[in-house]
Formats: C-alpha cells, structure tokens, sequence
C-alpha cells in the first residue's frame, strides 16, 4: 500500500524579506516564478521608461502582496480581501497615479535615452579603437564607454581643427599628415598595430575632404559683414568672407544702366543679395553643401551648381552675380526674410521681374 | 620560423587613410576636382572597409 503524501499548499507570493531592494516585491516575485531577482529588477527599470508602468505595477504589489512570514513562523492565513475593494482600488491608483507616472517615465526616458545612446556610442568607439568590447562587471563597461567618448571628442577636435587647416590653405599640408599617420599604420600593423591611430587621422581625413570637396576658403574673416555701397563706384570687384553672413544690400545703390557684375565669395554661412526690385539679376553659384534661394527659386543639396541669366529689359539695370559658398546657403531676394519664417512673401508673385525673360 | 600575423585593422585602416590622404593631395595639387559627388562614396567605403576588418579581425 502506497503511503499518501499530504496535500500540498498553493504557493503562495510573497515580498521577500532577505532579498530586497525596496520592498521586496522583486525578490518575491523571482521567488515565486523561479527566476533570478535581478532579470526582474532589470525588467521593472527598463518598464519605467514606457510610461511607468512598472513604477504603478510596484505600488500595486506593495500594497496587495504580503510580506513572508518570519523564520518559524506560521503561514499567514488567507486574507479575505473584498474582491470589489480591491479592484477599486487598483483602478483609483491607475486614475490617479497613471498619468503622474506616464509622465514621469517620459522625463526620465528623455535624459536615460541619449544617456544610454550616448554609452552605446563610446562602447562602439571603443571597440573600433581597441578591439575590447564591454566586459567585466559595470564599472569596466562604464570605463570603456568613458574612454571611447572620450576619444570621440578627440577625433571631433581633430575634424574640426583639420577643417580649419584646410580651410585657411593648409590643405596640402593636412593631406601629408593623413598620408603619414596611414603609414605608419600600416607599419605598426607588423608590429603589433596600433588602432589607437585609425579614427583620429580618420577624422582629419573627412575634415580635409569636406574643406576640399565643399571648396571651402576661410580667408577673409569671421563674423557679419554688410555692405551698403551708395553708387556703381563704390562696389567692390570681389566681397569675400571667411565664416559668417555676408550681406551686399543694392537697394539704395544707384546702378548704371547694363551690367553690374559683383562677385561674392563665401566659405561657411550664409551669402545674401538684396537688390531693388527695378533691378534685373542674373546669377552663376557654386554651392558645395548647402542651398540656393534666388527669389522663388530654391535648391539645396551636395554639389549646388545654380545659373540663371536671364537678359534685362531695354534700358534696364543687370546686376551679373557670381557667387561660390563652400558650405552655406546663397540668396538673392528683395527684401530680408525673418529668419525664422520660411513661407513665402510677396516675393513669390513678384520674382525678377525687371528682366525681359526670366 | 613563425611569421607574425599583421593586425588586420591597423593594416586596413592604414591603406585606406592613405588612400584618402592620397585622394586629398591630388586634389590639393589640382591634378583632380573633388567634389563630394566623390568624396562622400570614398569616405563611406573607406569607413565600411575599417569596419570590416575590425569586425573580421573579432573572428578570426
């Protein structure tokens, strides 16, 4: 005869007293579900940046799971909760806490977000520069990313001072020092390699580059500069900056009847025209990265190659404008645009009109 | 004797950085027109080249 074994009590969930962060509740449940406490912690931290909804299931279950019954002690007896109070509860709590909580967990996601794209990033980098991917307990990951960021900001300072050299004409110089830093990688790279050296003289490479493919010329200065010139006689043959916003303003310039040629050479920001409306343009730019605005006309992109040359009316006044931004926009308008207003004004049924053909 | 085997990364970046720099002093000394209708797709494999070899470098 087989010996009967007693009938075995339901488990029972429990907040957990030994392991506990808080409340217990993790601990219980990775108790209860037969799984490690920390994939539930982990779980719950990740469920608060989608709109706290584990912040809100934590309160429920501090509120409605008892704790464990001390060491010895006698299993507490089932509670007998009412059914309907209870329900009101969760669902006052859900009423009221919930948008609280939604809320808070997107504030946190929008700090913990680029926080965390942010360590992704560095671990990336790191594992580019090193070969060493994240490792070891949470103060190594957090050392890794910290070095790949920080090699990132060198490699930001070396494209932009690489930029600036080959801007200011040192160019071929820069181009050298790419050529040598590829060398000497490949000479380490018999020696043990030396990977360190691959993403700095990267960087100066694309800064070089994009100074050489945008045609970018930083001479001339850097800042605002406008010109405001009376008459034809005072216009100059060439009006050239560095980095900034250079405005020619033709309004209140008494032009000559025929061609007026004006030449406006940019290497970063932005170039702008203002012509009168009696005044025809005809215009030939060369954007590398960037846009051109020339009335109602607009284009933007890589490589902007822009030319209208439409003929001036019977006596009319032409101003022939040739303009080269490196990277920035070209425009051509009769009035200002606020800059923060990109619809169209009054321009729009009036483009150029002083020419005979547009 | 045991030949040394060549850091993959360090070799492959190093042909294509100075591939690039080479790319660049060209363009310097006007013997081409860069623009970035050509420099970008360079710039891009460059990088997809250091990459890869970074990645096969993990495996091998």
């Amino acid at each position: 005869m087989e010996a009967q074994t007693p009938p075995q009590e339901p488990r029972r969930l429990y907040r957990s007293r030994g392991d506990r962060m808080i409340g217990g509740v993790a601990g219980g449940l990775g108790r209860y579900f037969k799984i490690d406490p920390v994939i539930v912690r982990i779980a719950a931290v990740a469920l608060l940046f989608f709109g706290g909804v584990s912040a809100l299931a934590y309160v429920a279950f501090l509120l409605l799971v008892p704790e464990e019954p001390r060491e010895g002690a006698p299993p507490p007896p089932p509670v007998d909760r009412n059914k309907a109070a209870t329900i009101l509860g969760i669902g006052a709590l859900i009423l009221i806490g919930g948008p609280i909580l939604i809320a808070l967990g997107l504030a946190a996601a929008a700090v913990a977000l680029p926080l965390a794209f942010i360590v992704l990033v560095g671990l990336l980098v790191w594992w580019l520069v090193s070969g060493e991917g994240p490792a070891g307990g949470a103060g190594d990951i957090a050392k890794s990313a910290a070095l790949g960021i920080g090699v990132l900001l060198a490699c930001c300072v070396i494209f932009v001072a690489g930029f600036w050299a080959a801007g200011l004409g040192g160019g071929t110089a820069a181009a050298i020092v790419v050529i040598a830093a590829g060398v000497t990688l490949v000479v380490s790279a018999f020696v043990g390699g030396f990977r360190l050296l691959i993403l700095p003289a990267l960087a100066l490479a694309l800064g070089v580059g994009c100074v050489s493919a945008a045609g970018v010329d930083l001479h001339g200065g850097v800042g605002e500069r406008e010109y405001t010139p009376a008459s034809a006689g005072d216009l100059r043959s060439e009006y050239r900056l560095g980095a900034g916003q250079l405005v020619v303003d033709l309004r209140q310039t008494r032009l000559p009847e025929g061609d007026t040629p004006l030449r406006m050479e940019l290497g970063l920001g932005d170039a702008l025209l203002l012509v009168p409306r009696d005044v025809c343009v005809a215009s030939k730019a060369t954007i590398g990265a960037g846009g051109v605005d020339f009335f109602d006309y607009n284009n933007g992109g890589l490589d902007v190659d822009f030319e209208r040359r439409p003929a001036a009316a019977e006596n009319g006044k032409r101003v022939v404008v040739d303009a080269d931004v490196g990277m920035g926009a070209f425009e051509v308008r009769h009035n200002r645009r606020d800059r923060f207003d990109h619809r169209r004004g009054d321009e729009e049924q009036d483009p150029n009109t002083a020419c005979a053909s547009a | 004797m045991r030949v040394r085997r060549p850091d993959l990364p360090s070799l492959v970046g190093g042909l294509v950085i100075a591939g690039l720099g080479t790319v660049l002093l060209l363009d310097q000394s006007d013997a081409i027109d860069l623009r970035f209708g050509t420099f970008a797709p360079i710039a891009l494999a460059a990088m997809g080249a250091i990459l890869v070899a970074v990645g096969l470098s993990r495996r091998a």
